[in-house]
Formats: C-alpha cells, structure tokens, sequence
C-alpha cells in the first residue's frame, strides 16, 4: 500500500524511469531533491506528495504508487514546479505521462472526476471540432455518474447537480451558457486526426 | 492594420463578452482582428493530459490556417489557447516527422512562419508608444486593481522565451498605469486559480482562489483584472463560493483588461458588455463615476 519504498530495485525502476523520460521528455535522474518545487506547488501538501517526492518514488521503481498517488491526479498543469526547477524538470508533464500510462494499464483513477473531465473534454470536442459546453457537461455528468453509482455513492450525484445547476442557472442568467452549436465545417480533417492519434496508440 | 485572430472556444461561448470587447477595443486602436477561416478547439489542458499526438495537432490545425492566411502576426487572447498553440508550433519547429505526419493530414499546411501574440503583447507596446494614453478620455482614477495573470501567461511545459518577467510580469501594470488606475503590488498575480479543478476538484480550487482573493483584499484592491477567460469565470463565477466558505467580506469585480481599456476610451458599459459578470461589476465603475 502507501509505504515509502526506500529500497532500491535496479530491475523494477530501469523500465519505469526509462518509459516516464521518454513519454514525459524529462531528465529524471538530474533532480538532485534540491525541493523548490516542492516549495511552489499549491497542491503538494494537501495531496501528501509533492513533487520531488514524485521523482524520487520513480526512481526507486515503485510503479503502482506513481500512477496512484494524490499529485498525479491533482496536479493542475500549473508548470511552477519547472519554472523553478534548477534542473529544468516539468513535473506537470510527468503526471501527465502517469496519468495516461494509469488510463492504459486500466487502473481506476484515484480521482474518478479529473479522469472523467478530461475524458469528457475530449469526446466532446471529438464531435463537432469545437467545445459545447451544454454537451461537455451532459458527458461529463454521465460518466461521473456512471462511475459513481459503481462505487455505490449516491452523496456525490446529489452534491454534483446541485452544484452544476448552481452555477448553470447563474450562467443564463449572465447570458454566458450558449445553446447555438459550434462546428467545424471541415469536420472530416479533425476526425482524421482523432484517427491518427487513435492509430497511434493502438501500434 | 489588419491582424488575424484566433478566438478559441471560450471566447465564442462564456466569454464571449471578451470576444466582443476585443474586437471593439482593437478596432479603437486601429487594429482589425481577423478571425482565421474553420478553426477548431485546441484541445486546452485534457488534450495535453490525455494525448500527447492531439495535444499538438489540434493547434497544428489552426497554425496552417493562419500560415496560409498571409497574416504575419495571430493573436489569441485566452492564456490556454495561446500557451498550447505556441507549445505546438515550438515543438513542430523541432520534430519534422511529427511535422511531416500531422501535414500529411492538413489541407493548410503548417510552414511556422506566424507569429503569434498575447493580447498583452499587443496592448503594452502601445501603452508605452503613448498611443492608448492619446486615446483616453476618462482617466480610471480611483481604480486600484490586483492584475491577475495566473499561469498559461508566463510559465510552459518547454522551453520558451517570455516576453515579460516570468515570476513578476508587468504588463497589465503597465496598461493599468496608461489608464490612469493604479495598480497594486501583490504576491498571488502568477498563482493557480485551479483552472477545470473548479468543476473536477471543487475544493482545492475553492482553497487557491480563497488565498487569491485575501491577498488582493489585504492590499486594498478593489478589483481583479485579467487576460485568461479561465482565470477571469473562476473567480468572477465562484467568488460568493469563496467568500462564504471562507468568510471574506468584500466582493471584487474581475474585469478583463480589454474592458478597462475600453471604458477609458469611452467605449459604453453596454458595448463592453460590463453587465455579463456573476460579481457585480458595474457599481464600483458608477461609484468612482468613470460610467
Ligand atoms: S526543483 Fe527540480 S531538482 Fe529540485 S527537487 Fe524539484 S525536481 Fe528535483
Ligand atoms: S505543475 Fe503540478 S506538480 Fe508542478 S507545481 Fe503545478 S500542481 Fe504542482
């Protein structure tokens, strides 16, 4: 479970650390846990593991708790971490890997909703070239529903509509929530692309 | 002169009053936006999550548009669209295969030769020029804003040159000043507002903006100002979230900068759109009677 490897296995952590440098494109072994990353992250601590804390569990190969630790799926992109970093190291684009080597290796996300948000941006987009939010949102809810009644927690459906129908009604009322659908008119060229990542993942 | 402009999704949906807002102010400025033909979305923050190919194709979609465009200049207002699409031309620039891969797919191919913009990096030349200053006709005295930057301004995931202090921008400072408002010294202006974590990790973001939100109050501003479309619907659109989980009493509108300049340029609260924020925007403009 969350016990802190600090032992050092060479067969585990070559393949890790080699897989997360080449799919994230940063130079790992060159932190030197110097922690001025830690210092700016504004999630770190609530998430329990900052992210030279992160680098260090890659290192020592401890695979499943990388891909299911609290900073990879609360990591906002938010890039302070590398601004920062002595060594140049984007930890952003390491959660990034590990979240997509999570989603591969079918582990269920530690937080179901980011996963379905970014999952739902995605579809959503797919459809039409362009974000819809009123179809953003009907995907999203869908699929954290459908993940939450899994895990029988029917607490997060009704907190989740009151929450969105809070801020929906609010958005009318702005006139910021639009019905009119946004398309590409050359739908076909973005769907090839869709295609080609698609092709691109199953190689 | 003539310019092309890539709106981004946001900018044609929630915040479409900064979509309008720039058009009216640029035009003011002597400058026509010029919306490229068929863009599509970015893909923002869950492609760049998600997939590492659409992360960069998306935007290459848009680059060829406005390659072929015969603009030399594109400028995209929201940090999101603006920070992807520059990651994906910087690394088309580096990757021919990648780039030769994602052509092969593209009526309008990328050849790398636009440039692309910040909306900053278009207001603070002209601030400086004493061109936006000629143009002022009410001075936004009395105004004290907390400028905002949040993070997709200055910081990307690779390499890449900043055309402002990475830690410490300046140039809503310096617009800011041009109007006549003065603008505070403040330690959040680069922080993270949360971004999507508003709808996805509710509590966390809440927590950030809390920190945001006391710090600008603890200076003296009596408002935000911003150039993200994120930035601006998180804390404009959760501010009463915020002030009641965490007890703050003052509200701060959070306008865009486009809308500041434009007030000061006598451009109406109407053609501004100033009545479409969830925080009440236009009071404090009428209280220090610059409406
Ligand atoms: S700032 Fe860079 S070198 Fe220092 S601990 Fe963090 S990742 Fe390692
Ligand atoms: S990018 Fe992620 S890991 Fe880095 S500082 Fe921001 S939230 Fe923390």
């Amino acid at each position: 479970m969350t016990t802190t490897a600090i032992k050092y296995e060479p067969d585990l952590s070559k393949p890790l650390l080699h897989e997360i440098m080449e799919r994230s494109g940063q130079n790992l072994p060159a932190c030197y846990q110097c922690r001025r990353c830690a210092a700016g992250c504004p999630v770190g601590v609530e998430a329990g593991v900052t992210p030279d804390r992160l680098i260090r569990m890659i290192l020592l190969g401890d695979r499943e708790e990388a891909m299911n630790n609290l900073l990879v799926w609360k990591c906002l992109s938010c890039f302070t971490c590398g601004a920062r970093c002595p060594n140049n190291i984007q930890t952003a684009r390491i959660t990034e890997t590990l979240k997509q080597m999570a989603k591969e290796a079918h582990t269920e996300p530690l937080l179901p909703k980011v996963a379905a948000f970014h999952n739902a941006f995605m579809k959503a987009t797919s459809h039409f070239g362009r974000f819809n939010e009123v179809e953003f949102m009907g995907i999203y809810e869908l699929e954290n529903t459908a993940s939450a009644v899994k895990r029988g927690n029917l607490k997060i459906i009704t907190d989740e509509i009151k929450a969105s129908s809070r801020l929906g009604l609010a958005m009318i009322r702005k006139r910021r929530l639009h019905f009119r659908l946004a398309r590409v008119r050359n739908l076909a060229e973005v769907k090839a692309l869709y295609k080609k990542s698609r092709q691109q993942t199953d190689r | 002169m003539e310019i092309a402009y890539y709106p981004g999704c946001t900018l044609h949906a929630s915040s479409e009053l900064y979509d309008i807002q720039s058009k009216l102010v640029f035009r003011k400025l002597g400058v026509e936006l010029k919306e490229i033909e068929d863009w599509n979305c970015c893909g923002a923050t869950s492609a760049e999550k998600t997939d590492e190919f659409l992360s960069i194709a998306l935007p290459a979609r848009n680059l060829g548009i406005a390659d072929a465009s015969g603009f030399s200049e594109m400028v995209i207002p929201c940090s999101s669209c603006y920070s992807r699409t520059l990651v994906s031309q910087k690394k088309l620039a580096g990757d021919p295969a990648l780039l030769e891969s994602i052509n092969a797919e593209l009526t309008q191919k990328v050849s790398g030769k636009i440039k692309i913009r910040s909306i900053l990096e278009l207001l603070v030349p002209r601030a400086q020029s004493g061109l936006i200053g000629e143009k002022i006709i009410k001075k936004l005295e009395g105004l004290k804003p907390a400028c905002y930057y949040g993070c997709l301004m200055t910081r990307f995931p690779c390499d890449m040159e900043v055309p402002d202090n990475v830690e410490n921008p300046q140039g809503m400072e310096i617009v800011c000043s041009a109007l006549g408002a003065k603008p505070l010294d403040w330690a959040y202006k680069t922080d993270c507002c949360g971004a999507a974590a508003s709808v996805n990790d509710a509590e966390m973001s809440l927590s950030l903006m809390s920190k945001i939100m006391k710090d600008a109050v603890a200076r003296g501003a009596n408002c935000f100002v911003s150039t993200c479309p994120m930035c601006q619907f998180n804390l404009d659109a959760y501010q009463e979230e915020i002030r009641e989980k965490y007890g703050i009493a003052e509200r701060l509108p959070v306008y865009f900068i486009t809308e500041l300049v434009g007030i000061a340029m006598g451009l109406s609260p109407h053609e501004m759109q100033i009545d479409r924020h969830f925080t009440e925007a236009t009071g404090l403009l009428k209280e220090l009677e610059l409406i």
